[in-house]
């Protein structure tokens, strides 16, 4: 099957998808309680709950509630959050902006130093460069991210003050217009370089913690995968015409070795998007993990709709995009097949 | 081996370049000296506070770390003790302030303080009259009259949104009017003694712009209006600037105020994990946090930390005993009968039972103060001399289940409650106390969501038996009093305190008495005899009054704490560094 014809039928597929996870995840959602409370206070009367529940027509079935819910996201409403005290629609777009810029410097981070760390391991396998970068993946691997994340946040916020926590210097935030939400995007396009310093060096915890850990996993399967392509026969093939070794490396075992690595950086990166809940917790970082973790505690159910249909949607679209990638360095997959 | 010695000289790269990183963010994080003033770690050498002026961080703005976002700005939409109140305490102004000391009314808006004695309150005590300060404009400019005044009151009585404390206006007000320009008249619908502290000092009755409501969607009865929770435009020191949601909100100096203006801008960073804000308050990133007693281990001895711990939070923790027991919904767990708290004896054992000593000693690390009845210390009316469960008193608390005729049969009750805070704590000495006095007593502790709580606790009939939650914090007695004790009243009905109280009718006497009576002395002994009735009768279980514990750093200048004041209890615009 051609790759058009694949992606094709993969996004027409894609809303039946939607449709049937909205329905398990409302009815799952309110089956757990009703999201009233999220609208009350403990000195609310019976009489004055009576008028939030009409307000958001609680009080109507749940497949009434259903139904108010997709006829709302079809025009473009997807509900009050009551953790933000304000219209889903309005936050989404901010909190998203927040995480995603966030889970991409962590994902530079991670590929960046997980390829090169990979790579520099698995060409001098079982040698002193490799040992070191066991070390490292492995501590990467195995520590617990709120306490790294602590660990950086006294070392260089409290005691150092070299990076600032937050996303951004409120005096500098406010000078520039905000097309993208993204702070760095943003900052380039306004010409502020000012800004965009502020807003890379609000960047370098979070991302740094969050992307230790991903680091240390592409690192190991970088490695494990260019050591299984240094002993195939066309890296010997390579070698024997005369190759230098650094060209066998970059250009015969590196990219095949590359094909399972980019499984798990695309899989990496959905985790990294919704791995930041507790560095944004930590750092301040006003996205998408945070306000999804006040979401759950406080039962903000219009909100963890919105999240989970984005997951969802966002899933199907990594998934869809690794297998074409996979296809592409891999010429023996066959899509759809 | 050239490739070894290649390998060498790659490695020494990468060591060369790491040094060079390191040494580049050094010299980047201290090199700025004009841009970017609040990095962590900047200075400001001009400032000068309480401590080394030199220490003296984020110069010209005073920064706030706080627990969590407002769900509101809006006057008309705000619930008593939510965070939103903060804000406009900072930006809105009412006709009267409480004063910065003590419990004392002074004029704002208003240019005095209506009494009998000069004339601002009708004979018949039903007419108030409040002559308006003619020098105060509104943030966006416009003149502030008594036309706003009848507008702010009258929209949020129309609006009467539930989830605001629209009830203190439309239960106490039968009219507003406009008497000229300048003097605004309220008619009440029956005396009231509470009036000027516990509705015109409240949040609720802050003065908004028409002109800004207006042209944002106007009053629609029953609907929040969007513009007006999301922005303020007010009177006060403090002019709203911007809310970036999950961040901060950010407050500038208004330049036209009419009083004294405000010292520095205003930056309230919101959502902090509580160890972060420990953390920015010991660096100096903020200049105050939001604290509870459990803070005070992690910043004691803290250099350049004050750790203030004067007064009490007006929001006695409680335990609520239901007497309109839906008997077939409670847990099924539970063994009680649908009358079991009817009996006063059931109702005194469980108070002389708790051990007061280990929530106020333990949970709240020695920072409060017991309280007796539903009039905190530090409102009018509280009582010293009342008699006050204390202590306790275990002897005391068999007897009366004995009596009671549950001692040996023994019962289960399920108290709710919300999971991991100060409640569940109350909750869990609670079970210790009950459980140690007899083992045929079983109390379940059921630590839910904060949701889920307010759920069950707003259903009519609350389908639990005991629940522990706070109260919300009033200025005046009269609204404890209405609110907790009274047998009609908003939680009398659902709990069903007629069921319960051996002589409800002079109960109701009492706080109806007291709510009308404007001599100020005959007031108090109403409340004293109240007290009194209350700890005979009691309808609740007061683990204690909460103790306030402000963490700020030495820096801050002009600090003044009044617990009478929405949480954090502080005006911002007093402060300096």
């Amino acid at each position: 099957m051609q790759i058009k014809d694949y992606v094709l039928r993969r996004l027409m597929i894609l809303p039946i998808l939607v449709i049937g996870t909205s329905i398990i995840v409302f009815t799952l959602t309110r089956v757990g309680g009703s999201p009233i409370g999220i609208y009350l206070s403990h000195e609310m009367s019976p009489a004055e709950v009576v008028e939030i529940e009409e307000r958001f027509h609680l009080d109507e079935p749940l497949p009434v509630q259903y139904v108010y819910w997709a006829r709302g996201v079809l025009a473009g409403d997807l509900g009050w959050s009551g953790v933000a005290a304000a219209p889903v629609t309005q936050v989404f777009p901010q909190k998203l902006a927040a995480s995603m810029e966030l889970a991409i410097a962590s994902a530079i981070v991670a590929v960046t130093l997980g390829i090169g760390l990979g790579t520099f391991a698995g060409a001098r396998r079982n040698r002193l460069p490799d040992h070191v970068t066991r070390v490292v993946s492995i501590s990467g691997a195995s520590m617990p991210l709120f306490w790294f994340a602590i660990l950086l946040l006294i070392v260089f916020w409290v005691y150092l003050g070299w990076f600032p926590i937050g996303r951004s210097d409120p005096d500098i935030f406010g000078r520039i217009q905000h097309p993208t939400g993204l702070y760095t995007v943003d900052a380039i396009i306004a010409g502020d370089f000012g800004a965009l310093r502020d807003a890379v060096w609000h960047l370098v915890l979070p991302a740094i913690s969050i992307g230790y850990g991903a680091t240390a996993i592409i690192a190991r399967m970088m490695r494990s995968s260019l050591i299984e392509e240094l002993q195939e026969d066309y890296v010997d093939a390579a070698r024997a015409k005369g190759l230098p070794e650094r060209l066998v490396l970059r250009r015969h075992a590196r990219r095949n070795a590359l094909i399972p690595t980019v499984t798990v950086i695309g899989l990496s990166f959905g985790f990294l998007l919704q791995g930041t809940v507790v560095a944004e917790i930590i750092f301040r970082w006003p996205g998408l993990g945070r306000w999804m973790a006040d979401a759950v505690l406080r039962g903000d159910q219009a909100t963890i709709m919105a999240y989970v249909m984005f997951t969802s949607i966002l899933f199907l679209f990594v998934n869809l995009i690794v297998d074409v990638v996979y296809a592409y360095l891999d010429r023996r997959v066959v899509l759809g097949a | 081996m050239p490739t070894r010695n290649r390998g060498s000289r790659k490695a020494r790269g990468w060591f060369a370049l790491l040094i060079v990183f390191a040494l580049v963010v050094a010299a980047c994080s201290s090199s700025d000296d004009s841009s970017d003033t609040t990095t962590p770690g900047a200075t400001d050498t001009t400032a000068a506070g309480g401590g080394d002026p030199s220490d003296v961080q984020n110069p010209g703005v005073f920064v706030h770390a706080a627990d969590d976002e407002p769900t509101t700005l809006d006057p008309a939409q705000v619930e008593p003790g939510e965070g939103g109140e903060t804000m406009i305490l900072q930006v809105y102004e009412r006709l009267l302030e409480i004063a910065p000391v003590g419990p004392d009314l002074v004029p704002s808006i208003s240019t005095e303080v209506p009494t009998l004695d000069n004339g601002l309150i009708s004979a018949d005590g039903l007419t108030f009259t409040f002559p308006i300060r003619q020098d105060v404009v509104f943030h966006d400019g416009s003149p502030l009259t008594a036309q706003d005044v009848k507008y702010s009151w009258d929209r949020v009585m129309t609006m009467d949104l539930p989830e605001s404390a629209a009830d203190l206006l439309n239960d106490t007000v039968v009219e507003t009017r406009v008497v000229d320009e300048f003097t605004f008249e309220v008619v009440l619908q029956e005396r009231s003694a509470s009036f000027l502290r516990a509705v015109v000092t409240s949040m609720v009755a802050s003065v908004v712009s028409e002109d800004a409501v207006e042209a944002n969607g106007g009053i629609v009865a029953g609907e929040p209006n969007e513009f007006m929770s999301t922005n303020m435009v007010g009177t006060g020191p403090y002019k709203f600037v911007v809310w970036n949601r999950n961040e901060n909100l950010q407050f500038e100096i208004f330049e036209d105020y009419w009083g004294t203006p405000a010292n520095l801008d205003l930056r309230v960073e919101i959502g902090s994990d509580p160890d972060v804000r420990v953390l920015g308050l010991r660096a100096g990133n903020f200049d105050m946090i939001e604290t509870d007693p459990s803070f005070i281990g992690d910043l004691e001895g803290a250099d350049g930390v004050v750790i203030y711990s004067g007064g009490l939070l007006l929001e006695p923790i409680h335990i609520g005993f239901n007497l309109n027991m839906p008997e077939d919904e409670l847990p099924d767990e539970d063994t009680i009968s649908g009358d079991f708290f009817n009996d006063p004896r059931i109702r005194q054992a469980f108070n002389y039972a708790y051990d007061y000593n280990a929530f106020l000693e333990g949970a709240l690390g020695g920072f409060g103060d017991f309280n007796p009845h539903y009039i905190p210390i530090g409102v009018f009316g509280y009582d010293p001399t009342a008699p006050l469960y204390d202590k306790q008193d275990l002897a005391k608390a068999e007897e009366l289940f004995r009596a009671a005729g549950v001692w040996d049969e023994g019962f289960t009750v399920s108290v709710i409650t919300e999971e991991a805070n100060l409640f569940e704590t109350a909750a869990l000495v609670l079970k210790d106390s009950i459980e140690g006095l007899n083992p045929n007593f079983t109390i379940r502790v059921l630590a839910v969501a904060e949701a889920q709580f307010d759920d069950a606790h707003a259903s009519d009939p609350v389908p639990y038996a005991m629940w522990v939650k706070n109260a919300d914090p009033f200025a005046d007695p009269d609204a404890y009093l209405q609110a907790y004790a009274h047998p009609d009243g908003e939680w009398g009905v659902v709990h069903g305190f007629r069921n319960g109280y051996q002589d409800p009718d002079r109960i109701a006497e009492l706080i109806d008495e007291g709510a009308q009576e404007l001599d100020a002395d005959r007031r108090a002994e109403i409340y004293a005899e109240l007290q009194r009735l209350l700890y005979e009768d009691p309808m609740w279980l007061i683990t204690a009054q909460e103790g306030i514990a402000n963490a700020h750093r030495d820096w801050v200048e002009g600090f003044v704490l009044n617990p009478l004041w929405p949480r954090p209890n502080v005006k911002f615009a007093l402060f300096d560094k």
